[in-house]
């Protein structure tokens, strides 16, 4: 009696991230088993460990239990407890890979959160610092998480495969979330964006910027799109280039897309007109999707809303992606919290998007957290 | 009543007619309109003084902010709990009669004994539970924790007792209840002046306890063994328009205080191990946040639980419908006491009770009456009748057969009731329930039913051998045709012949044999999903299916459980009657449906306990958990596309496409030769989801929907075995492979589109600021609006006079005309009245805006968000049913809840004594952890002893009470924690403890002791939790000694203090000091001795010094947590629970001594005396020393030699005689020379005394003839000197 609450268990290492970062906020005990069991190489990866590894430096108490081949893992949480740290990210990933788990727990440590990640900043498969820092970090300020000590800082830019870029990252903790009621994107008022490039001709930047140009100012002229092209030591270890774009609307609703160049030796060479075409065409498609959070953010707003006060928040949503799909499910499963989730009807004529895409208006009710 | 009437007129002195009189009065006078003395007399009313003036505004602006609270977010439930009244009080105080007043004075109806809490209507807004809280210190705790309103109840002849502040002190920790004071026994006194004195002395002590004008009432005497009734009418009038403030704990935590207790267990199992573990299901009004279903929760004094069920119950005792007089009606006065045995009719989720007051109630007339009369009350009170909630309860059949409603029933006309009966093991009483055998289908048709019906699962199957036995039962019970079911029969044929055209779609699935047999929970589930789309009318059915499918085994055992002591009994007691009669001959358990399903098990459990059952129990128990769920799932499933199949027709190709796609998926992987599924599966999933996301796909099915069958496939694989040696292996699943996908949150597009296209681009165009806006929020139209309202106005500066748009002028005229044409409902009439509200809300909103702008203050804004968000919470699931609302938001508060808990032990169900509240308190994410937990801890002023570490100490924090070590430390100035032995006697001081996680800022309170009493105060303890962590920061200080073995100037080489070369190695650099207070650093290590080293000081050493290092050591702290276990102990000891004891007390009870240490203890000091040696000079230094300082060398005298030494001379007595003589002569001379040398020197004293006068007196003389001599030759020296002058004056003349 009185022990630990049951552990819940999984099987793959599919959606590791969310299993144990629920776990910690929720205290409940974790088990993944089989994972890449029947693969050649089984049981964990570099990143994996990596960002176990992490977990237990941003808790106080955990028992981090894996067998031989890592094919099992047994996670027992201990208390956040934050602090001033540092981490080395795997190469593997970027380091969005982690942040996006940090963001999730920073408002809820014990000691505000202040960590320099090193690693990979921008890459093709996770959401860039970049582009968290221009949308989850609003998202935040929304449920009151705000002050200055709200930083997301990059230091200096790596690109994959060999990383060496770094980050900080700090955040206040709050005692209590506000509820929201964020229903109404609004309008896209002004477009910026960031090209950067390390490593290559700064030449690069100007020919994104220009391509991705061509395609947005058929939509609305205030575009401006930096350019950030870094030298020296500040510049990591591979060359590479990318560009992130977000649009922001009247009522705050930031929707964000980005590219990223191939890394250094895999893939044939991309052309930065085409890479700004296509990151603005994504853009587009981000807002052809609509919602007032953009699909990377989906899950994060969606757990600031369960670890809420009791109160009814709302938020609407583009099309769900399979992360955040998998990400209600887990939060059924750790919280006991279903959400209610009505379509939104087709609206008017005026808004061609909301006519083809579904709108989902999530509703949660009664979520008490107890952070200890 | 005459003399009533006969009352004198009392003339008005406040009031609304008063003040009209006056008002008349005044305009007689004509004074009328100056009434206002500040208009009439303003001087009189202008500032004095500034400095008043703003003192006093001062004064007013700090009164006022004194009374805000922090403004929460109102989250009470409409329709609220009933409030928790807890009668408090020392024993023999009145609180039973108490109690029972209250519940007369309410109900009128007079309960003669009460067990556990009463919950009564009081209004028509407000119930009330009522307890009373005897003094066994759990109880008290317990109740603190959940009361609303405090009754304190104090002996006015006796005073205040410990127990009354021991509650105060409890209530002060846990969240302050509205606590109420009542004085009773007052009659007792005779002297008047004497009771007026004490009702002031301890109302002002009751004031300083709980808050200065705290409500104390008095009831002043008995009257029949009842308090008087019209005191009781105030104190209820009192209770009843009580206000509570929300208590923090309380609200952000579910909690139940039980009314009523069933144990469910499987009497096989007990039968077996009578200290099995129980299965209980537990009732009660929910409280203070919503509940979810598998939460944890906290039984105090049992233990820590997960909820396996929870589902709510129609209200016991309801608050009356939306009347709108002033009281309640007799009917609506409801009592609700299951445990005290009123109540009358209980409603369980498939059985209904009846209570007719013990098993003798028939044979006295005179009782029968009164629990005759309840009985028909809370029929004819309950909203909804009898009838109506039988129709509406269902039961199922067979594990997963349809369940039956009434109506299945209806035209059986009457049925018999069996009854069963049922001993309470606690009261006595004999519960008999009334089963009604339900009219089943022959044989032949339930068998065939059985092949037909899609929905029988595995376990089913497995067990239908023993249902065929009961069914066979039934056969010879049945009265009824068989063609009474028939209706019921078509239905199903019907969906049936639906099934199987969906089966035909999947002909891969049909053909494979081997599958039918493994995959037969999915059929059925399948089945299920089908009929489901296609009859509305089985919607209900339905949802009982999910319920009988989910305790089914449990019901069943439940349905056994009660009626085994009494089965042999059943038949002979069998009751023929409709049951109008049955109501009042007995009471009885209708239990509409289930019998059938419950007597076939019996009989084959009866009869074989190596039946199938038996054989296939875990098989079973995997299949039904797997079933459950995906029944479960699939039911919300199908409710919500029922709705939607109402509302579009065009969506059900989509759907069925939809349907089709699970299936195949669904099958794919099981029908192991179809291979044709396999193919592009990512493909058509991709494709399904893509679809499923154009055409507004359900997507409360997708996210939670398909989560359980996901799972179960994954079980599916385990369990396959053939054999148990070999495992069939199947080609990875699609959800196979996504396990071990790329853990990615992006959301990838896959089919982009060409964003090149016009079209394409203006989809989006209006997303963007130049687009189009929405008719409210387009600036032009805004503008345009505005003006109408500004539209008149005049620049001042420039006198230019704006005019608003005519034409809108225009229209409003137009409109006004229309006005005046009288009604016509026209179109445009509507547009233009909406136009003109619109407008006036829009002047309104701005009048609003100027008014109240300027003085809002924060504190209002607050409170206005807060109340927005309150409303908002109310509206977001007002529409929705209770079924639906429980999902997305759990049990809400108000709710009448069953919450069923597993694996209780069975002492809980067994020593049950209603006596004593039994609390459920939901606990937070992760409060159902242990780790350490640090306090900030005062001892109780008044409590005797100090507390000491490491002594066990019951505290009772968040719900729980139990027993831990803590250990006790006090912060030093730099943060470091120092461990302490005892705690501080008036200062707070810090403790750690290894317990359960509560948040921060929670209170505790801690005792010594729960068991027995004691006359003094028992709470040792009260505090505040801190902080939580998982790691401890207590230190102790730890002193290291060592001794110097060489010593050099200020290097010293320390021994003794570390063992090894790598200790020293540690505290390197580490300062050390000796008792002397020379300090030092550890400099090195030596080779040898091993863990000597070399140290400095900043003086030189002594060998006889020690040296050592202050260190400060960690303390592990104890990981002993006990729970207080006090609801298991047997009836009559609950209050003895006694855990670990305390060392003292273990060898007081021993009569073991403590072992001192010797060195301790004080002795009488014995001082040697001190030994000098000689002192020594070298010979060297002797020769070089002067005569004087040498030592004299006084050679030791030899040893007489034999011829010097003489013997002694020993005397003749004429030799003795004569030297007697001579000595006594010698002595006789001695003493006259001394005599003459006295006198002698006596003489010698006189004649120098003679001597020295005659000295004196020469000397005297001498001086004198000095003197006159002196004074001659002055004398002739002046005269020489005068002559001489004149001499020579005479000589110059």
């Amino acid at each position: 009696m009185a022990g630990q609450s049951p552990s819940l268990s999984y099987v793959g290492c599919n959606f590791l991230r969310q299993r144990l970062v629920l776990a910690t906020l929720s205290g409940r005990p974790v088990k993944i088993r089989q994972i890449r069991a029947k693969e050649e190489d089984p049981g964990l990866r570099d990143f994996e460990a990596s960002f176990i590894r992490l977990i237990d430096k941003v808790t106080n108490g955990s028992r981090i239990e894996i067998n031989q081949t890592g094919t099992t893992l047994y996670y027992q949480p201990g208390l956040l407890y934050g602090g001033s740290l540092e981490h080395d990210c795997s190469p593997n990933r970027s380091i969005g890979y982690y942040l996006e788990s940090l963001l999730c727990l920073a408002p809820f440590v014990k000691h505000p959160l202040r960590i320099i990640l090193r690693g990979v900043t921008n890459d093709q498969v996770d959401p860039s610092v970049d582009v968290l820092k221009a949308t989850a970090l609003p998202l935040l300020k929304k449920f009151g998480i705000d002050g200055e000590s709200l930083e997301l800082k990059i230091t200096r830019r790596g690109m994959p495969p060999k990383g060496g870029g770094e980050v900080v990252f700090s955040c206040p903790v709050r005692k209590t979330l506000q509820p929201i009621q964020f229903t109404d994107p609004g309008k896209i008022k002004r477009i910026r964006g960031t090209a950067f490039s390390v490593r290559v001709s700064p030449q690069m930047v100007n020919r994104i910027v220009d391509s991705a140009r061509s395609i947005l100012n058929k939509f609305i002229p205030d575009i401006y799109i930096y350019t950030d092209h870094m030298k020296g030591t500040s510049s990591g270890k591979s060359p590479g280039f990318g560009l992130s774009l977000v649009a922001e609307t009247i009522n705050g609703t930031f929707l964000s897309a980005e590219l990223a160049s191939n890394p250094q030796g895999q893939g044939a060479a991309v052309l930065p007109e085409e890479l700004g075409q296509n990151c603005a065409k994504l853009l587009l498609e981000e807002i052809y999707r609509g919602g007032c959070v953009d699909s990377t953010n989906q899950s994060l707003v969606l757990l600031l809303m369960t670890l809420g006060q009791q109160d009814v928040s709302k938020v609407l949503l583009g099309p769900l992606s399979p992360y955040t799909i998998e990400f209600l499910r887990h939060l059924r499963s750790f919280f006991q919290i279903m959400f209610k989730i009505e379509t939104k009807s087709s609206d008017e004529e005026r808004k061609g998007h909301f006519k083809v895409v579904p709108k989902l208006r999530t509703l949660l009710k009664q979520m008490k957290a107890t952070h200890t | 009543m005459e003399e009533k009437d006969r009352k004198k007129h009392r003339k008005k002195y406040s009031g609304p007619k008063a003040d009209k009189k006056k008002k008349r009065h005044l305009n007689d006078l004509g004074l009328g309109d100056e009434e206002d003395a500040r208009k009439r007399n303003p001087k009189a009313f202008a500032v004095q003084s500034f400095v008043r003036m703003a003192r006093t505004f001062h004064r007013t602006q700090d009164l006022k902010t004194k009374k805000h609270h922090i403004p929460v977010v109102d989250r009470t439930p409409l329709e609220p709990p009933p409030v928790i009244v807890v009668v408090v009080g020392p024993p023999k105080v009145g609180k039973s009669t108490l109690i029972k007043c209250l519940i007369k004075n309410f109900t009128r109806q007079k309960l003669v004994e009460i067990r556990g809490p009463v919950t009564i209507v009081s209004g028509k807004k407000r119930r009330l539970t009522i307890i009373e809280c005897g003094c066994d210190i759990n109880t008290m705790i317990d109740l603190a924790k959940v009361a609303d309103l405090v009754l304190m109840l104090i002996d006015a002849s006796f005073g205040f007792e410990m127990e009354t502040f021991e509650f105060l002190n409890i209530c002060q920790v846990h969240g302050f209840p509205k606590i109420m004071g009542i004085l009773t026994h007052l009659d007792t006194f005779k002297n008047n002046k004497q009771l007026k004195k004490t009702k002031k002395r301890l109302k002002h002590r009751f004031w300083t306890e709980v808050y200065p004008g705290a409500k104390l009432f008095y009831l002043s005497g008995m009257v029949h063994g009842e308090y008087q009734k019209q005191e009781v009418h105030n104190l209820g009038r009192f209770i009843a328009v009580m206000k509570f403030r929300p208590l923090t704990w309380q609200t952000t935590h579910p909690y139940v205080l039980m009314d009523r207790v069933e144990d469910l267990t499987n009497p096989e199992d007990i039968r077996v191990n009578p200290k099995c573990d129980r299965k209980v299901s537990l009732y009660g009004y929910l409280r203070g946040a919503h509940l979810k279903n598998k939460t944890q929760i906290h039984m105090p004094g049992v233990g820590d639980f997960t909820v396996s069920d929870v589902s709510f119950l129609p209200d016991p005792c309801a608050l009356p419908e939306q009347q709108k007089k002033r009281s309640l009606n007799e009917k609506e006065k409801l009592i609700y006491a299951p445990l005290s045995g009123v109540g009358g009719v209980v409603y369980d989720k498939d059985a209904v009770y009846i209570d007719l007051g013990g098993s003798h109630a028939h044979q006295d007339e005179e009782e029968e009456v009164r629990p005759n009369h309840e009985l028909v009350q809370s029929l004819i009170s309950t909203h909804s009748t009898i009838d109506a909630k039988m129709a509406s309860s269902k039961v199922s059949l067979f594990m997963d057969s349809n369940p039956l409603g009434s109506e299945d029933l209806e035209s059986h006309g009457f049925v018999m009731p069996k009854e069963e009966k049922q001993l309470d093991l606690k009261s006595g009483r004999i519960r008999r329930k009334a089963v009604f055998e339900e009219k089943e289908n022959s044989d032949g048709e339930s068998d065939e039913e059985d092949d037909q019906d899609e929905e029988m699962s595995e376990d089913e199957m497995a067990g239908s051998d023993s249902d065929e036995e009961g069914d066979a039962e039934e056969g010879s019970d049945k009265e009824l045709p068989e063609q009474e079911a028939d209706p019921r029969n078509v239905k199903r044929l019907k969906r049936e012949e639906t099934k199987e055209e969906t089966v035909m779609e999947l002909p891969a699935f049909a053909d494979s044999d081997d599958d039918l047999e493994m995959s037969s929970v999915e059929e059925g589930e399948t089945g299920l999903d089908e009929s489901n789309k296609e009859t509305d009318e089985e919607d209900e059915q339905e949802s009982d299916e999910k319920e009988s499918s989910d305790c089914d085994s449990e019901s069943a055992d439940k349905k056994l459980g009660e009626p085994t002591p009494c089965e042999t009994s059943k038949e002979s007691k069998e009751l023929r009657g409709n049951h109008k009669q049955g109501l009042n001959l007995d009471k009885k358990v209708f239990s509409t449906v289930d019998s059938g399903n419950c007597t076939a098990e019996e009989v084959s459990e009866s009869e074989s306990e190596s039946s199938s059952l038996d054989e296939d129990a875990e098989e079973d128990e995997e299949a039904e958990e797997l079933h459950r769920k995906r029944v479960q799932s699939t039911q919300e499933v199908s409710t919500l596309r029922q709705a939607k199949l109402k509302a579009v027709e065009d969506d059900e190709n989509l759907l069925k496409e939809e349907e089709e796609y699970e299936e195949k998926t669904d099958f794919s992987a099981d029908t192991a030769g179809a291979v044709r599924w396999k193919e592009n599966l990512s493909q058509k999933a991709a494709h399904a989801f893509l679809r499923q996301q154009q055409s507004t796909p359900n997507l409360r099915k997708l996210v939670y929907g398909t989560v359980a069958e996901k799972e179960e496939d994954d079980k599916d694989d385990g369990e396959e075995e053939l054999g148990g040696l070999f495992h069939v292996s199947r080609p990875d699943k699609e959800s196979k492979l996504k396990a071990n996908g790329l853990d990615c949150s992006k959301f990838a597009v896959e089919v982009p589109q060409d964003w090149d296209l016009e079209e394409v681009m203006s989809s989006i165009r209006d997303c963007f600021v130049t687009g189009k806006w929405e008719a409210d929020k387009d600036a032009a139209k805004l503008l345009e609006e505005d003006e109408e309202l500004y539209g008149d106005f005049e620049d001042l500066e420039t006198g230019v006079v704006h005019k608003g748009r005519p034409a809108v002028e225009e229209d409003e005229a137009v409109s006004e005309e229309e006005e005046k044409e009288e009604k016509e409902p026209k179109a445009e009439e509507e547009e233009e009245k909406k136009k003109r509200l619109d407008k006036k809300r829009k002047l309104k909103e701005m009048f609003d805006a100027e008014y109240d702008g300027g003085d809002a203050t924060y504190f209002d804004d607050l409170k206005g968000e807060m109340q927005r968000q309150a409303q908002l919470n109310r509206a977001e699931f007002e529409d929705q049913d209770d079924d639906a609302r429980v999902q997305y938001e759990g049990f809400r508060p108000g709710m009448y809840v069953r919450i069923e808990i597993e694996n209780v032990p069975c002492e809980f169900v067994l020593n049950f004594d209603p006596q004593y509240p039994i609390i459920l308190g939901g606990l937070g994410n992760s409060e159902g952890n242990v780790g350490y937990v640090q306090l900030r801890l005062k001892k109780h002023r008044w409590y005797k002893k100090i507390l000491k570490t490491r002594d066990p100490l019951i505290l009772s924090l968040g719900w729980r009470r139990f027993q831990t070590i803590p250990m006790y430390y006090v912060e030093d100035h730099n943060g470091r924690h120092r461990l302490l032995k005892y705690t501080p006697q008036h200062m707070h001081c810090g403790a750690t403890f290894w317990g359960p996680i509560t948040p921060q800022g929670t209170g505790f309170l801690a005792v010594q002791s729960v068991s027995g009493a004691t006359p003094d105060f028992r709470i040792a303890a009260t505090g505040v939790v801190l902080d939580l962590d998982k790691s401890i920061t207590v230190v102790k200080k730890l002193k290291l000694t060592g001794f110097p073995f060489k010593i050099y100037k200020n290097t010293s080489f320390i021994k003794g203090m570390f063992n090894s070369q790598l200790e020293v190695a540690k505290f390197e650099g580490a300062a050390i000091r000796t008792v002397s207070g020379i300090r030092g650093q550890i400099k090195k290590a030596l080779r040898t001795p091993e863990g000597a080293f070399r140290a400095t000081f900043e003086d030189k050493l002594l060998m006889s010094d020690i040296v050592f290092l202050r260190t400060w050591y960690p303390v592990s702290i104890p990981a002993f947590y006990n729970p207080v276990t006090s609801l298991l102990k047997p009836a009559g000891e609950k209050d003895t629970w006694t855990g670990m004891k305390t060392t003292g007390q273990l060898r007081r009870e021993r009569g073991l001594r403590i072992k001192q240490n010797k060195d301790s203890l004080y002795k009488p000091i014995v001082r040697e005396k001190k030994h000098f040696n000689k002192l020594h000079i070298p010979k060297a230094l002797q020769k070089a020393l002067p005569f004087k300082n040498k030592p004299k060398n006084y050679e030791k005298k030899a040893k007489l030699s034999k011829d010097q030494w003489r013997p002694a001379v020993i005397r003749e007595p004429h030799e003795k005689k004569i030297s007697a003589l001579l000595s006594a002569l010698g002595t006789v001379h001695n003493y006259k020379v001394k005599k003459a040398k006295l006198k002698h020197r006596e003489q010698l004293k006189e004649y120098l005394k003679v001597k020295r006068k005659e000295e004196e007196e020469k000397f005297k003389r001498q001086k004198e003839a000095k003197k006159k001599l002196y004074r001659i030759i002055g004398q002739k020296e002046k005269k020489r000197q005068k002559s001489s002058l004149k001499g020579s004056a005479g000589g110059e003349k």
